[in-house]
């Protein structure tokens, strides 16, 4: 992956931690942030999402400013019952004072969850961790057996486009 | 500044699909023909990767999409919203390139929805309400297509088996490749399908089987081409072993070995120009440089899908002959846009490993047995009907919303639901028909326009009466199919999301509510021919290609029968 480029303070990024944690949890088996969704992220608000870099912003700052006004901390310093409950609020779009809170959540849901099972050279997916929790093989070249009632045995692969068989 | 070309015999406006079918028919007759793409010819590395983020998550930024926006409302009044939309694919090859492969031919029945819905007294009978709708019979009937239907199959290979589907019309041959290997989907569906007394049979799928070249009497010419790998990155992707029926590799390749065709890649048609007398005389348009040039041209051709074809018939107006646009005497260009409203129905399965991933979507089993006019429709308040099919391909990232109510779409609830039932999980998907309404067309917008300053194609497009009742139907039959697969959770998707566009440029044998003929003639400009789903006037619950193909077959043998025109 080329050079990351930096899109959010470390305060935002720590923010941004805390929330895909709790979208996609650590628990007996590894979570967003092992996965590497945050780094997914980050890379895409440098490039391809660049142009949602001021939601991302102000969505980040609301959802702290909800956590103070209802917890009296940062949203990264409360517990987790305390961050579902901020983010059971966005998620429902019940958020006083911003109408974007639902199509905030929503958004991180996605690029969360893409960072935890996108093809692994956007910078998510590490080591592709996400392929391996939901059983999928990867960018396979073809599959000689259906797999019909049966776990897929198989290594995942990840295929890096830019020395692409394809050529 | 502008340079005039030597006169060519036709001109194609969009060399993708149909385009690509078009160049190869007319330049092995021997015709000159100019073909314009206002997209790239893309490499193998640009479409094959498969890569889900780009192709699927990210599909709005690529070029090819990014190109050609449209706006789009549901009724006149609201504002139109920008969108991107993956359908038309402004690519050399068109979304030829990134097709599910599903290659129905319609129904005898599809044909002549005025006679057999209307006339026949069916809709009164069924406690419809069609007000609103404007159905008329298309001026053509099966009989007409089947020998392009036939062609189209063994040009291109599909792969399936003829004579399981008792509401098929009838052929005079069979496909060309054995259907594609069964599928876990295939299998579950298959078996709910038969213990309810349905029809199941195998989607017939642009997907070769087995490798494949067309054998004499089709065109011999087309590469050999390999069988599917069943990598299962198939919709939205590009086919990176070439087993996919695209014209990129298969009839754009023999148009240009004929030495006749000019291709013109990242040009961009925005004029058709015509003379005084009710002709048209060639096309005006960038090249990839951004020079405006003309090219006059004998007969041209528009193969650039529903969208384009509206809006460059308006932009083509003149002072006096086409004062409404081209082609456009009976006022009926834009109108009459249709597109499908596909519902679904889910299935999460405790005891049964599903593996959507692996094998093209269009390795599926369908029935028909609630399709078209197959089934009694007596007080059911619609008429019509849809196909249904076994469905739910897909990595990781692109089913994440394939959730049962109750489960959250995050946290610990959803990562344990998620880990354990992506594999689990199948969907059924119904294309419920959808008929011509008055409300839904597509115009010139007032105000967005594109990088080259010409003015968008505004889509209004809504579901009315009949499609609602006929949706939430076609998802209850999805729900009683997917209960009798044994699956442990169902629930379903019972508002149609549109898809597969068609109309706004519709054929009829009445000139005064039609833009083209059977042919795809227009009715106003003898030298202009329209190829493209916009020519349907109803649709059936079949995906257009296979018609399309037809249709396109069926206007260039007309158009090489027209020989004066080209001495």
């Amino acid at each position: 992956m080329n050079e990351m480029k930096k899109s959010l303070t470390e305060d935002e990024e720590r923010i941004l931690t805390a929330i895909a944690e709790r979208i996609f949890p650590a628990t007996d088996t590894p979570g967003a942030v092992d996965a590497g969704a945050v780094d997914y992220i980050l890379i895409a608000l440098g490039g391809a999402y660049a142009s949602q870099l001021p939601f991302y912003r102000s969505g980040l700052r609301a959802i702290n400013r909800r956590a103070r006004e209802m917890f009296g901390g940062g949203f990264a310093a409360l517990s987790d019952a305390q961050q579902n409950s901020i983010l059971s609020e966005f998620e429902a779009g019940t958020v006083p004072n911003w109408k974007k809170a639902a199509e905030f959540f929503e958004t991180l849901r996605y690029h969360v969850l893409e960072g935890v099972f996108c093809e692994p050279q956007y910078g998510g997916n590490k080591d592709m961790t996400g392929w391996r929790l939901v059983d999928f093989p990867g960018q396979q070249f073809g599959y000689a057996d259906a797999y019909i009632n049966k776990r897929v045995d198989l290594e995942p692969v990840a295929v890096d486009d830019s020395e692409g068989e394809g050529k | 500044m502008s340079r005039a070309e030597p006169i060519a015999d036709v001109c194609i406006v969009g060399v993708g699909g149909l385009g690509g079918i078009m160049a190869k028919e007319l330049a092995s007759a021997g015709l000159k023909v100019v073909g314009f793409e206002r997209g790239p010819a893309p490499k193998r590395q640009d479409y094959a990767p498969r890569d889900s983020i780009r192709y699927l998550v990210r599909s709005d930024q690529l070029d090819w999409v990014r190109y050609e926006p449209t706006t789009t409302r549901k009724k006149a009044g609201e504002a139109a919203r920008w969108q991107f939309r993956t359908s038309p694919l402004n690519v050399l090859g068109g979304a030829l390139l990134h097709w599910t492969g599903q290659v129905s031919r319609y129904m005898p029945d599809d044909f002549k929805l005025y006679t057999n819905e209307i006339l026949s007294g069916n809709a009164e009978r069924a406690g419809a309400d069609l007000s609103g709708y404007d159905i008329i019979d298309w001026p053509l009937s099966y009989d007409d297509l089947e020998p392009y239907y036939e062609r189209f199959e063994w040009e291109f290979g599909v792969s399936g088996k003829a004579g399981k589907n008792p509401f098929a019309g009838p052929r005079k041959r069979g496909y060309p490749l054995p259907p594609l290997r069964h599928s876990a989907r295939m299998l579950l569906f298959k078996e709910a399908c038969e213990k309810l007394g349905y029809h199941p049979y195998y989607t017939p799928a642009g997907i070769l089987s087995e490798p494949y070249r067309p054998p004499a009497p089709f065109d011999t010419r087309i590469p050999e081409r390999p069988a599917c790998v069943y990598c299962g990155h198939c919709n939205f992707y590009g086919c990176h072993v070439h087993a996919k029926a695209a014209t990129l590799y298969t009839a754009i390749p023999v148009a240009v070995e004929t030495g006749n065709f000019d291709l013109r890649t990242n040009s961009k048609v925005f004029r058709i120009n015509s003379d005084g007398r009710g002709e048209v005389t060639g096309v005006s348009y960038f090249d990839p440089a951004g020079q405006i040039h003309e090219q006059s041209a004998r007969v041209i051709i528009l193969s650039a899908f529903v969208f384009e074809h509206v809006r460059l018939l308006l932009l083509s107006k003149t002072d006096r002959f086409a004062k409404k646009g081209l082609a456009n005497s009976s006022g009926y260009v834009g109108r009459n846009i249709l597109a499908h409203g596909d519902v679904r129905a889910m299935g999460a399965f405790d005891d049964f490993i599903i593996n959507g991933f692996i094998g093209p979507g269009s390795a599926a089993m369908r029935i028909d047995d609630f399709n078209g006019n197959n089934f009694d429709h007596t007080g059911v308040g619609f008429i019509r009907g849809g196909t249904i099919g076994s469905s739910g391909d897909g990595t990781p990232v692109t089913r994440l919303d394939v959730l049962p109510p109750g489960v959250r779409g995050w946290g610990k609830e959803f990562k344990e639901f998620y880990c354990r039932y992506y594999t689990r999980t199948m969907d059924l998907n119904m294309q419920p028909e959808t008929l011509p309404h008055k409300n839904n067309r597509v115009d010139l917008d007032p105000r967005a326009r594109d990088r080259w300053g010409l003015p968008l194609p505004r889509v209004t497009f809504d579901f009315h009466q009949n499609e609602r009742r006929l949706q939430k139907f076609m998802a209850s039959v999805g729900e009683k199919i997917m209960r009798a697969t044994g699956a442990s959770r169902v629930w379903t998707e019972e508002k149609g999301r549109p898809n597969r566009w068609a109309g706004g440029t519709r054929m009829g044998a009445d000139p005064k509510d039609s833009v083209v003929n059977e042919f795809c003639q227009t009715h106003d400009v003898p030298n202009l021919f329209i190829v493209g789903s916009s020519v349907f006037p109803t649709m059936s619950g079949y995906p257009p290609t296979a018609t399309v193909a037809a249709l396109c077959y069926r206007a260039a043998e007309f158009v090489l029968g027209q020989k004066h025109w080209f001495k």
